[in-house]
């Protein structure tokens, strides 16, 4: 099959999955039912009665309509961009402006974690395979078993206090103990207005712009922690995988006739194995991705994150539809679209896949 | 003895003693490996804790497995004290180790519960899309794959959030999520298997659609689900205390669940440890234990593997 086929096969696959998603955010956006989506608009100091008032309502908004039909209706609102409104005790106002505000903290700490996950998990795994059974073979194999039996959230907060509280020794206390930028250093920024930072939106690249380079040391002090749990919890998987992947692979007979035809070992690792033992590495990418989501929830949530994940369960405890609706969206078109790249990317370079 | 006999309602035959040969073999290469045994006791012991707690809760010195017993007079959480409180106290003045071990069977029973029905729908759904083919094949199959597309957590906590907060939603909402990951796990093993000689012997014997569903292929697409059911375990156990501590089970503080135990202690967390570090270590311990038992049971249970 050509690589333009093997595209087109993947994005019309696209569809139903896309179709799934917004009946899931449908199905979220009908919580509390009709009451809860007319409260704001009833008026109960009107003469004309409560009962009425919601009869009238509904036929308005189409809430007597069979649901497939209110779908269509709730769909045309979604795709142009009306995504209601959320309350949560860390913000208020439309679900777009919160996803505006929360998700660049996300992605940050997204893609410094895969990047961190990336260049610490793949060299490890492929030294722990070519020197197995040493001491940094059993450490790396102990630690990554650890790293997915352990309960992330519970991990960020032993990490809160042994590194920012003088609990365990005052040495230690070098990290904030949460949030994302320091109140007194960042109140007076005319560029930082309402917890969103122009012109990225990103506090690291924006005050970099500005050069305010304390602003900075702020922000990436309050980004290690979340990080390096984040990074641990992915990491075990890559790891473990690397590992088995390149041991395969070095018992493979092409590595034989390579180093049998004298190349030297550094040359048989790093140019004829490694290659081919990413790919199962790569299969797994997409896995990853919903892992690394997963953990975000959690991590941000136990660290006061101004990200999705703390909206998420703001949103849990304020029974609040909007938050979850948003984060079900954005964390859904995330998953989707990053592994249809993941998709593409492997078709590309393994052309067997496209068949 | 016909066919029929051999492949027919009956089943196969296959003799209690051989039977108990097969069980023995399987855990004697389990018992060889020192990081399965290790896995194998500690689950053990997570399981006799959680049948003491629910038979004798006395006997491990639970006074009460079903309710926390709170202290509002000494609801500060005390740091541990032996014999009294060897786990201290956490919020509000409730003994941690006793609140620890009626824990531990509350998440290992959901967990398990989660697993099962999952395994047992996915199963169902992917030995059927493999066997009968064509266009339910693709149905069924597309279907999971809508909903292995969306990320796990997230959707769960969609689901959970529209079902309610309480223990038994979160359950309904981790079934859901998880019954698509067996779905293709069946799905693959069923496609192979379906091609196999007593497959075609069964249909020769005149064995209808669901006999042979029933009978010859869900019994051998089981010993590969149950090697994956141990291997998931350790994560439920792992997703489910995460959706309670998120807040998803709020509604009763005093319900003995470990997640919760987390949540409750989670504002003494700096100032008392010891209140979100048990909770923390059971799920921890449990889920290397599992870890490693499924490891071990993926290798001892691969006739492959056996040399």
């Amino acid at each position: 099959m050509k690589l333009r086929y093997y595209i087109a096969r993947r994005l019309i696959l696209l569809l139903p999955t896309l179709l799934g998603l917004t009946l899931i955010i449908f199905t979220v956006s009908h919580v509390g039912g009709n009451q809860r989506l007319l409260g704001e608009y009833i008026n109960t100091h009107s003469k004309i009665p409560v009962s009425v008032q919601e009869q009238q309502l509904a036929e308005r908004f189409h809430l007597n309509d069979p649901l497939v039909v209110q779908y269509f209706y709730w769909l045309a609102a979604f795709v142009q961009g009306n995504w209601g409104y959320t309350q949560t005790s860390i913000y208020s106002g439309t679900v777009l402006d919160a996803i505006k505000l929360f998700f660049p903290n996300t992605l940050i700490l997204a893609v410094l974690s895969s990047i961190l996950t990336g260049l610490i998990g793949i060299p490890l795994g492929v030294w722990s395979a070519v020197r197995k059974d040493s001491v940094l073979d059993q450490t790396t194999r102990v630690v990554s078993f650890v790293g997915y039996s352990v309960p992330l959230y519970w991990l960020a907060l032993l990490l809160i206090i042994v590194f920012s509280t003088t609990d365990v020794c005052p040495c230690l206390s070098i990290f904030p103990i949460g949030g994302t930028a320091t109140v007194s250093l960042i109140g007076g920024v005319d560029w930082y207005v309402g917890g969103i930072s122009n012109p990225t939106h990103v506090l690291i690249i924006d005050s970099v712009i500005h050069g305010r380079f304390d602003i900075l040391e702020d922000a990436l002090m309050h980004l290690v922690l979340p990080v390096i749990t984040l990074t641990y919890g992915v990491m075990a998987s890559i790891l473990r995988v690397m590992r088995s992947s390149m041991q395969d692979t070095l018992s493979q007979d092409y590595i034989r006739t390579a180093r049998a035809k004298g190349l030297d070992e550094k040359t048989v690792i790093n140019v004829h194995a490694r290659r081919n033992a990413l790919i199962p590495v790569a299969t797994l990418l997409g896995y990853t991705i919903a892992w690394l989501l997963g953990g975000v929830v959690l991590v941000e949530s136990v660290f006061n994150y101004l990200g999705i994940g703390y909206w998420t369960t703001q949103a849990i405890l304020n029974g609040d539809v909007g938050g979850i609706m948003g984060a079900t969206v954005i964390f859904g078109l995330t998953f989707i679209f990053a592994n249809l790249v993941v998709d593409i990317a492997y078709g590309f370079l393994d052309p067997r896949i496209r068949h | 003895m016909g066919l029929r006999d051999v492949y027919g309602r009956k089943g196969t035959k296959t003799s209690l003693s051989a039977r108990l040969r097969e069980y023995r073999l399987t855990l004697k290469i389990l018992l060889e490996s020192p990081s399965s045994t290790v896995g194998l006791v500690i689950v053990l012991a997570y399981a006799a804790i959680a049948v003491i707690d629910f038979t004798y809760p006395s006997l491990i010195g639970v006074q009460n497995a079903y309710s926390l017993i709170p202290d509002f007079m000494n609801s500060v959480p005390s740091p541990p004290v032996w014999p009294t409180h060897p786990f201290g106290t956490t919020f509000p003045g409730v003994d941690l180790y006793q609140a620890v071990m009626s824990a531990i069977r509350v998440d290992l029973w959901y967990s398990l519960l989660i697993v099962l029905a999952g395994a047992a729908a996915g199963t169902v759904v992917g030995v059927l899309a493999a066997y009968v083919g064509g266009y339910l094949d693709e149905v069924l199959m597309r279907f999971t794959d809508i909903f292995l597309s969306v990320p796990y957590l997230p959707f769960a906590i969609a689901v959970a959030f529209v079902l309610g907060r309480a223990l038994d939603n979160i359950s309904l909402a981790l079934v859901i999520v998880w019954w698509p990951l067996y779905s293709r796990y069946a799905y693959g093993q069923a496609l192979s298997l379906k091609e196999n000689a007593y497959v075609e012997a069964a249909k020769a014997s005149g064995v209808g659609t669901w006999g042979i569903i029933f009978r010859h292929v869900i019994p051998n697409v089981l010993t590969p689900i149950f090697v994956q059911i141990s291997l998931d375990l350790g994560t439920v156990v792992q997703i489910f205390a995460a959706m309670t501590f998120i807040g998803f089970a709020s509604g009763n503080p005093l319900l003995p669940e470990l997640g919760t135990l987390i949540s409750n202690g989670f504002q003494y967390a700096v100032a008392a440890p010891w209140v979100i570090f048990f909770p923390g270590v059971a799920i921890l311990i449990f889920a290397i234990g599992m870890n490693l038992l499924g490891d071990g049971l993926r290798d001892a249970l691969d006739p492959r593997s056996r040399t």
